[in-house]
C-alpha cells in the first residue's frame, strides 16, 4: 500500500524551518468540567516534521487538550486549524479522517484479537464486498511494519506480545489510517528503558518521513532528548513554548511546577541507631512456584535509608511481600525491632510497627471506591479513637483525615472525596500519609514515586528523608537510579533474587548499572 | 522453526489424547449396549468402560487435570448406564432408543434454544447481557400465534413475532445502553413485562377458549427421496421449516460474527468499547443493533415453538427456555456452533425425558430436570472454562 507523499524530498530540518503554516494550530482552547477548568485558553502550533513536546504535571490538562483535538471531547471555546483551515471534530472518526492518529496512555487495543485485526478495525479490507479479508489485512500490516522497520507478527494475539510491541501496534494503527499527525500520550510510562530508546528511534524515523508528532510527557529528560520544541502547561494554562536549544531540566521544572524544584534532597549525615529490621537468609517463591528470592540477608538500622536497587523482576516484589507479611517465605527470618515475625500475617507486621507504601497504589495502596477518610483509617479503623466496641465514629475519622490531608498537602479532594477522583501524585500522598502517620518503626517504600511528576516526587522524597531523620528505619526499593542515589545512605543491589553488592551513595551510576545487570556477581562472590 | 515444533506438539499422542480416548471409550461402553448393536452380556460395557476409566486414571497420574477426571467420570457412567441397558427388556430399549426418531425429537427441542442462543450471542458479544431472552421468546410465541391467526398466514405470524421481539429488545437496549441501567435487572424486568403483556392480550383476545385450533402452522419440509432410508428418513425426512432455517442461521451467524468486518466490530465493542470508539466505531449503534437482533432471533425461536411445533399458545409456554438458551450460549463459549452443540445436548435430554416414561413415570419427571442440572454445571464452568466478552454487562459512557 503506497502512502501519500509527505514532502519526502525535503529534509526534516528545512521543513521545520521553512513552512510557515503550521500543520495544526489550536487557538484559545477552553474546556470546563464540573468544578475544574481543565484547559484555559490554550494555544499550540505544530510544525510539519517536528516533535513538539507537551509538558506538564499530572492534572495540568495535557490529556484533556489532546482528547479535544482527537474529537473525544468538545471544547467550550476556541478553534482548531488544520493546515490553516478551521476544523471541528465531533468524534474520533473526523480526527482520523483528517490524518490525526493518537496513541493513548492506556492502550486502546483488544487483547484477545490479533495484531492485524486491531490495526484494521473499522477500516477493514474486504473480500467480495462483505467478507473480512484477513489475509490482505495481515499482508498490509506486514508491509507497513517493514516500511518502518518494526518487528511485529501480524498474526499474534495482542495479549501475547510485550508492552513495547503493543505500543508499536498503536503506532501502526495510526500509520495504517494514513495519519500525518501523531499524538503520543505519555508513551514511555509503561516502557522499559530499552523499549523507550527503541520508541525514540521509531519516532525519529517517522519525523524524517514528514510526520509531525505531539509528545505528551512529564519526564524532563526524555522531553529534552526527543523534542524540537516544548510547550509547558500548568493547571490548564499554557506557560510558554520554547525550543529545545537552551532548555534545561531545572528551567523546565520551574515552568511546570511554578517554583524551584530540588532534584537532590538535602540530607544531613546521621548516625544510625539499633537494628530495626533484620532479614536473614530469606527464600521466597512467586505464584508460579519459582524461587525468586534466594537467600537474602540485610539489616536496616534506625535513622538510615537503605535502598535496594535492581532491574524490575529480580525478586523485589516477593522480597517486599515477605517482609510485610503478605506472603510466607519458604525459609529464613524477618525480625522487626528484635521480634521474629517470620510467617506472621500482614496484620501482625502492621501491629509491630511496619509501614508499607506498596508499589501498586491502585491494587494495594488504596481502595479506590472508598473516600479519602476511609482510606486513611484502613489500618486503625477498629481502634480508639476511630471506633468503640465495634462501632465506627465517622466524625472522628473525617476530622483526623482533614488534618492529614492538610499536613501532607493532598490537593483535589476533601475527606469525603473518593480516592479514584484524585490524580496519581495526590493518591500517593494519601498512601504516604496513612503509613507515616501511624508512626512506624520500619517504613518500607516500594517504588514510591512511580508515575509521579516532579513536584510530587520532591514531596515524597523529602518526606522519606524526614522519617529517616526522626529515627525510623527506611527501606526503599526502587528501579530509578536517580532516586536511589539521592536518598540512600546504603545501597544494596539485587540481581536474580540475591544481594550482589553493597555500595556507598557516592558510587557512580555506571558501576551500579553494571551491578544491576549481573556484572558484579562474580566480584562479590 | 517454533511453529513447526508447535505443530509437531499438537499431533503427539500424549496423556491429554489418552484422556480423550478414555472419554470416547466411556461413551462406547454405553453405546454397545444399545440398539442396533445391543450387546446383552453385561461384561461388554463393563470392560469397555473400565478401559476408558483406566485411560482417565493414567492421564490423571500424568498431571492432566480436568479432561482426565472427565474420562474417569464418563467411563464409570458408561458402565452404569451400559449394564442397566443390558438388564432392561429389549422392547423397552427399542421404544426409547430408536435413533432416527430420537435425533428428530432432539432437533425439535433444540431449535427454539438455537434461535435464542444465537440471538443472545449477538447481544452479549456486543457487551450487553440479555437475560430478557426468555421474555422476548415468549412474546415471539404469543405474537406469532396472534399474527398467524389474524392474517391467516404463518409467514405473517413469523413477521409479527420478529417485530414484537425486536420491540422488547429495543426497550431492553434503551435501558441498558442509553440509561446505563443494570442489565440483569433490566432483563428481568423485560421477562416479567413480557409475561404480563402476553398473558393480558391472550385473555383479552382469546378469553377462555384458547388460541384457535385451525391456526396456520409453519409447514414441515418433506424430503421425498429420504423417506424410506433407515435412520436418515426418520431423523431428517420431515423436519419443520424452522429447523432447517436454524441450520442456515447457524452458518450465517458464524460467518457474520467471525468472517466479516461487522462481526469484528461487534466483538471489538464487546471487548473494549473505548478502543472501538477511538477508531471511529459507534458503540451505541452497534449495541442497539445487536440487542435488537437478539430479540428478533429469540422471538423466532418462540414463534417456532408456538406456531411451528405446538400449534397454539398458552401462558408462559416458553417455561424457562430463554434461560436455557442463555446457558447454551455460555456452554458454547459465545460461539454459534458451540451454542448449537449445547442446544442439542439440552434438546436431547428433553427428548429422552419423554421417552423414559416407558420405564417409570416418576423417573421421567425427575429426568426432565436434567437440562436444568446441565445448565447449572455449564454456568459453573465445570466442563471447560468459558471466557465471556471482556466488557459484557458493563454500561459504556462516552466521556
Amino acid at each position: 500500500m503506497a502512502r501519500p507523499p509527505r514532502s519526502a524530498l525535503e529534509s526534516p530540518a528545512t521543513v521545520a524551518a521553512a513552512s510557515d503554516t503550521p500543520v495544526l494550530e489550536l487557538r484559545g482552547i477552553t474546556k470546563r468540567f464540573p468544578g475544574v477548568l481543565a484547559n484555559d485558553h490554550v494555544d499550540l502550533d505544530l510544525r510539519r516534521g517536528e516533535v513538539h513536546a507537551l509538558l506538564g504535571e499530572n492534572g495540568a490538562g495535557k490529556s484533556t487538550l489532546m482528547n479535544i483535538l482527537y474529537g473525544l471531547y468538545r471544547p467550550d471555546e476556541g478553534e482548531i486549524l488544520l493546515n490553516g483551515k478551521p476544523a471541528e471534530f465531533t468524534s474520533p472518526h473526523g480526527a482520523i479522517a483528517a490524518g490525526i492518529g493518537m496513541v493513548h496512555q492506556h492502550f486502546m487495543l483488544i487483547p484477545v484479537m490479533t495484531v492485524a485485526e486491531n490495526i484494521v478495525l473499522a477500516s477493514e479490507p474486504r473480500r467480495n464486498g462483505v467478507l473480512l479479508d484477513t489475509a490482505a489485512a495481515e499482508r498490509r500490516v506486514r508491509e507497513l511494519a517493514e516500511q518502518f522497520s518494526f518487528h511485529i507478527d501480524p498474526h499474534a494475539r495482542v495479549q501475547d506480545i510485550t508492552v513495547g510491541q503493543q505500543q508499536r501496534v498503536e503506532i501502526l494503527k495510526a500509520l495504517y489510517r494514513r495519519a500525518d499527525i501523531l499524538i503520543l500520550d505519555e508513551p514511555t510510562a509503561v516502557l522499559t528503558p530499552q523499549e523507550a530508546v527503541e520508541l525514540f528511534e521509531i519516532l525519529r524515523r517517522l519525523v524524517a518521513d514528514g510526520m509531525s508528532v505531539i509528545f505528551i510527557s512529564h519526564k524532563l529528560n526524555e522531553v529534552l532528548d526527543i523534542a524540537d520544541r516544548i510547550t509547558v502547561l500548568r493547571r490548564g494554562r499554557k506557560i510558554d513554548t520554547i525550543p529545545r536549544e537552551g532548555a534545561t531540566e531545572a528551567g523546565l521544572a520551574r515552568m511546570m511546577v511554578g517554583r524551584e524544584v530540588l532534584f537532590r534532597v538535602d540530607k544531613q549525615a546521621t548516625t544510625p541507631g539499633g537494628r530495626l529490621l533484620q532479614v536473614d537468609d530469606l527464600h521466597v517463591r512467586d505464584e508460579r512456584g519459582l524461587e525468586t528470592v534466594r537467600g537474602v540477608s540485610f539489616d536496616v538500622r534506625a535513622g538510615e535509608i537503605v535502598a535496594i536497587a535492581g532491574v524490575d523482576g529480580n525478586g523485589q516484589t516477593q522480597l517486599i511481600d515477605a517482609i510485610t507479611g503478605l506472603q510466607k517465605p519458604d525459609s529464613g527470618h524477618v525480625v522487626v525491632a528484635g521480634e521474629d515475625l517470620t510467617g506472621g500475617s500482614a496484620h501482625s507486621f502492621l501491629e509491630h510497627g511496619v509501614g508499607h507504601i506498596p508499589e501498586d497504589r491502585h491494587r494495594r495502596g488504596l481502595v479506590l471506591e472508598f473516600t479519602l477518610a476511609e482510606n486513611l483509617v484502613l489500618h486503625d479503623y477498629a481502634k480508639e479513637p476511630y471506633a468503640t466496641r465495634g462501632f465506627l465514629h465517622p466524625k472522628r475519622i473525617v476530622e483526623a483525615a482533614r488534618g492529614l490531608l492538610k499536613e501532607f498537602d493532598v490537593r483535589g479532594g476533601t475527606p469525603e472525596t473518593r480516592a479514584s477522583a484524585l490524580s496519581g501524585g495526590n493518591q500517593q500522598k494519601v498512601v504516604v500519609a496513612r503509613e507515616v502517620a501511624r508512626d512506624p518503626k520500619v517504613l518500607i517504600a516500594a517504588q514510591p514515586t512511580r508515575g509521579l511528576d516532579v513536584g510530587a516526587i520532591e514531596f515524597v522524597h523529602r518526606r522519606l528523608v524526614e522519617e529517616r531523620n526522626e529515627g525510623r528505619a527506611v527501606l526503599l526499593v526502587s528501579l530509578e537510579l536517580d532516586e536511589v542515589l539521592s536518598l540512600a545512605d546504603r545501597i544494596l543491589v539485587i540481581y536474580e533474587g540475591q544481594i550482589v553488592g553493597q555500595y556507598d551513595p557516592s558510587v557512580s551510576e555506571e558501576e551500579l548499572g553494571i551491578a544491576m545487570t549481573g556484572g558484579a556477581r562474580e566480584a562479590v562472590a | 522453526m517454533n511453529t513447526f515444533a508447535a505443530s509437531m506438539d499438537r499431533f503427539r499422542f500424549g496423556p491429554r489424547q489418552v484422556a480423550r480416548l478414555g472419554i470416547v471409550l466411556g461413551i462406547l461402553a454405553f453405546f454397545f449396549a444399545l440398539p442396533p448393536i445391543e450387546a446383552r452380556a453385561y461384561v461388554v460395557p463393563l470392560l469397555v468402560g473400565l478401559l476408558g476409566a483406566a485411560c482417565g486414571i493414567w492421564a490423571v497420574t500424568r498431571g492432566v487435570g480436568r479432561i482426565a477426571w472427565g474420562a474417569v467420570t464418563v467411563g464409570v457412567l458408561g458402565i452404569v448406564l451400559g449394564v442397566l441397558a443390558t438388564r432392561s427388556s429389549g422392547t423397552h430399549l427399542h421404544i426409547v432408543v430408536s435413533w432416527g426418531a430420537l435425533v428428530a425429537s432432539t432437533l425439535v427441542w433444540a431449535t427454539p434454544l438455537t434461535f435464542a442462543a444465537i440471538g443472545g450471542m449477538f447481544s452479549e458479544r456486543s457487551g450487553v447481557v440479555n437475560i430478557g431472552l426468555e421474555g422476548m421468546m415468549l412474546s415471539g410465541a404469543f405474537f406469532g400465534v396472534l399474527g398467524a391467526d389474524k392474517f391467516n398466514s404463518w409467514a405473517m405470524g413469523i413477521l409479527v413475532a420478529a417485530v414484537a421481539g425486536g420491540c422488547f429488545a429495543l426497550l431492553h437496549a434503551f435501558f441498558a445502553i442509553q440509561l446505563r441501567a443494570d442489565q440483569i435487572v433490566g432483563g428481568t424486568a423485560i421477562n416479567f413485562l413480557a409475561l404480563g403483556v402476553t398473558g393480558y392480550f391472550f385473555i383479552q383476545v382469546y378469553g377462555d377458549v384458547g388460541s384457535p385450533g385451525n391456526l396456520p402452522r409453519i409447514p414441515n419440509v418433506n424430503i421425498p427421496g429420504l423417506k424410506h432410508v433407515t435412520f436418515l428418513g426418520d431423523a431428517f425426512g420431515q423436519l419443520n421449516l424452522m429447523v432447517w432455517l436454524s441450520f442456515v442461521l447457524l452458518i450465517v451467524a458464524h460467518v457474520v460474527m467471525f468472517k466479516t468486518p461487522i462481526g469484528l466490530r461487534i466483538r471489538a465493542v464487546g471487548e473494549h468499547p473505548r478502543a472501538a470508539e477511538t477508531v471511529g466505531i459507534s458503540v451505541y449503534l452497534i449495541r442497539y443493533a445487536s440487542v435488537t437482533l437478539s430479540g428478533v432471533l429469540a422471538a423466532l425461536g418462540g414463534a417456532y415453538l408456538a406456531v411451528g411445533f405446538v400449534g397454539s399458545f398458552n401462558e408462559n409456554m416458553t417455561a424457562g427456555r430463554g434461560f436455557i438458551a442463555l446457558a447454551a450460549l455460555i456452554f458454547g463459549n459465545w460461539r454459534p456452533f458451540g451454542a448449537f452443540a449445547a442446544a442439542l445436548l439440552f434438546g436431547a435430554s428433553t427428548a429422552l425425558s419423554f421417552r423414559l416414561a416407558t420405564y417409570s413415570d416418576s423417573a421421567a419427571v425427575l429426568f426432565q430436570a436434567l437440562p436444568y442440572v446441565l445448565t447449572l454445571i455449564a454456568v459453573a464452568g465445570v466442563i471447560g472454562r468459558s471466557v465471556p466478552p471482556a466488557s459484557v454487562g458493563r454500561p459504556y459512557s462516552k466521556q
